[in-house]
């Protein structure tokens, strides 16, 4: 009977998957441009971040490491070859052993002495970090490791083996390369195997800097040029303060004359909008939009961070609360 | 709203110019920065690069900068300095909680308490392993015995060498005692690239195991399988003692690796079988720790073989010698699993 109330609407595959995209770009949206590993908990109890890395430089480490290793092993064997220090026929043999401590001894030893950084990893700027908080351990290493020769060089020997297997095994191969690049590629925190038994995340090195406090400066509400009243500062929201707080950190410095009447262009039109939004009737001169823009930082600031600590914390303009936001 | 500006307003007339998180963010300014330079000089030339007196510090400033951290997050919508701090705090807990183990300590703990506990806990797992190999050469020595020509299904081409089910005694004696005069940089690539076949086979063994055991019990068997059709073949022509000497020198070792590797695996695949009253995924994660360290004494041996083979097999010519050096590191394997780590460190 329901099928009566309301008949089946017709739902190719295509709208389906249409469907599908729209979700994913709207969870894309809400998670940001980067993904976050949100409250990575320390033993000191305060949820830290650390951003995840991508894959693409994760790869590129690991070229770099293979190229180094075989680089090195390589020069070391040539180097013994020439100065004739050994009998060429122990040569084999320890080419062999170079070769074994090039690939997972050196890879552990590397990430425990250099916290979590192979030479690739350094040069990519990104590290591993153990998921629960505590300090990386010998064991986390060896483990994510060890799973590299089933994940990294077990598929480089089966490429380079290809060719001359049989069709099952060129498929099955096939198959459990598939699955192994699939297995990040699909996971959130972009674990590979390894990680995900050795509890590790792989994350970029954080980098940040310091600057000026924009509300700090110059004598601060004495030399305001611009008074705000309470029902001026009830707009906006933390999103609107922040975007601001982006525009006016963006410094002049030396810029050239076509840029730096652009930017004042800018503000005079940011302004002008920011202005009308909050109902600010007096004269605002071209000259002073920056100074408005100011001013009214430090206040919306200092309004919206005592709203907050009075239990009002004001996402966006719409004055929703964190909590809700997130979803 | 406005009682609480005045309020702001007469707290501390000397900082009143400010709002409330920059007053914050100036009275713990200096702190940051001082973090910050020592952060600098940990990053690029380590922890040990600090005084006693610094690296204390530091934990200091780190315990401060992370309280500053959370009190940020309460009172402050200054997005530069709440992202500063958040980068600040992280750096400083890499810092803090890097691995401060050295190589030398950890590599004894390993070889003097972590190797041979972890072969003492899997003891019954080893065992196991050992029958899946014993019971692989008696059936292989059993079936060889009832049609040989079982030996070219067992056997790959290429590992036998040239010997095969068409050898004399005389071709199969050369290859064991040929080398003093024989091209040894030859027989170097050969070990090498047995050396490579074993890593493969125990690094195989080793993974698989997670799949129910199974895959590790199959391999291992069918490594059974090759040895008891070769000692078959060469019992068939009368000289399985020596074949027995030959392969004793570093086989005693290399078949240990093999052994081990599977119990490794063995280890895993019974925490998937009988996980107990832990999730599969969490038996497995606590079971890896014995096992890795199996893995890696599958490694060692495997190298101490591939060593032995190499350098010792063809130069010592005289079977006994070769029973007794086999069997005697052997016995220095077992010594050193049984006994150390006893006592506590």
């Amino acid at each position: 009977m329901t099928l009566a109330a309301s008949p089946p609407r017709r739902r190719g595959p295509l709208s389906a998957w249409r469907a599908w995209r729209e979700r994913r770009r709207e969870r894309a949206k809400e998670r940001g441009p980067r993904r976050l590993l949100a409250n990575y908990l320390p033993p000191e109890g305060v949820p830290l971040n650390f951003v995840v890395a991508g894959l693409g430089s994760r790869l590129v480490a690991q070229i770099i490491d293979i190229m180094l290793t075989l680089i090195g092993t390589l020069a070391f064997i040539v180097l013994l070859n020439l100065t004739d220090a050994v009998p060429q026929t122990a040569l084999s043999a320890i080419a062999a052993l170079v070769f074994f401590f090039a690939r997972i001894p050196y890879y552990v030893m590397a990430e425990i002495l250099w916290n979590g950084q192979t030479l690739g990893k350094r040069i990519l700027g990104i590290r591993v970090i153990s998921a629960d908080g505590r300090s990386l351990s010998a064991h986390a290493v060896t483990v994510r490791n060890l799973m590299k020769e089933l994940e990294v060089f077990l598929p480089i020997g089966l490429a380079t083996a290809a060719t001359r297997m049989e069709a099952l095994w060129a498929v099955i191969s096939l198959l459990w390369v598939a699955g192994l690049i699939a297995i990040p590629v699909f996971h959130g925190r972009r674990q590979r195997l390894g990680d995900m038994i050795a509890g590790t995340y792989v994350v970029r090195t954080p980098k940040a800097v310091l600057l000026p406090d924009l509300t700090a400066e110059e004598g601060g509400a004495s030399a305001a040029q611009f008074a705000f009243a309470p029902h001026h500062l009830d707009h906006y929201g933390r999103f609107e303060l922040q975007t601001l707080e982006r525009l006016l950190h963006q410094q002049p410095g030396r810029q050239r004359r076509a840029a730096l009447r652009r930017r004042n262009e800018l503000m005079a039109e940011v302004a002008g909008t920011v202005a009308k939004r909050i109902g600010f009737t007096e004269e605002i001169g071209e000259s002073s939009a920056e100074a408005f823009l100011r001013d009214f930082y430090r206040a919306q600031r200092g309004y919206l961070e005592n709203r907050k600590l009075l239990g009002d914390a004001r996402e966006d303009k719409f004055h929703r609360d964190p909590e809700s936001a997130d979803r | 709203m406005t009682a609480l500006a005045e309020h702001e307003g007469d707290v501390e007339p000397e900082a009143a110019h400010l709002i409330r998180s920059a007053r914050f963010r100036a009275e713990r300014e200096d702190d940051w920065q001082r973090l910050d330079a020592l952060l600098r000089r940990v990053e690029r030339r380590g922890i040990r690069s600090l005084s006693f007196a610094e690296a204390e510090r530091l934990a200091t400033l780190y315990g401060k900068t992370l309280t500053a951290l959370s009190i940020a997050r309460e009172i402050s919508l200054d997005r530069n300095l709440l992202t500063y701090l958040e980068v600040l705090t992280a750096r400083a807990f890499l810092a803090v909680y890097a691995p401060q183990q050295t190589l030398r300590g950890l590599l004894r703990r390993l070889l003097v308490y972590g190797i041979p506990g972890a072969v003492r806990r899997t003891g019954g797992a080893i065992l196991f392993a050992a029958l899946a190999l014993f019971l692989g050469g008696l059936a292989g020595f059993l079936l060889f015995q009832d049609d040989p020509t079982w030996f070219n299904t067992f056997v790959p081409a290429g590992l036998g060498g040239s010997r095969g089910l068409g050898s004399t005694e005389a071709e199969l004696l050369e290859v064991i005692y040929s080398g003093a005069d024989a091209a040894t940089d030859q027989l170097g690539a050969f070990a090498s690239f047995l050396f490579s076949h074993n890593t493969r086979i125990a690094i195989f063994v080793f993974a698989l195991g997670v799949v129910f055991c199974m895959p590790s019990f199959a391999l291992t068997f069918y490594n059974g399988l090759i040895i008891g059709a070769f000692f078959g073949l060469h019992a068939d022509r009368g000289v399985a003692y020596d074949l027995f000497g030959w392969l004793s020198i570093h086989g005693v070792t290399e078949l240990g690796a093999i052994i081990i590797a599977c119990a490794g695996g063995f280890h895993l695949g019974l925490g998937v079988i009988f996980p107990g009253r832990m999730r599969r995924a969490d038996a497995l994660r606590a079971r890896g720790r014995d096992a890795v360290k199996l893995a890696v004494l599958a490694a060692l041996m495997l190298l101490v073989a591939a060593l032995l083979e190499a350098f010792l097999r063809q130069r010592i010519q005289d079977t006994e010698l070769r029973l007794a050096i086999g069997w005697g590191i052997g016995l220095l394997w077992l010594a050193w699993f049984l006994l150390s780590g006893r006592r506590p460190a």
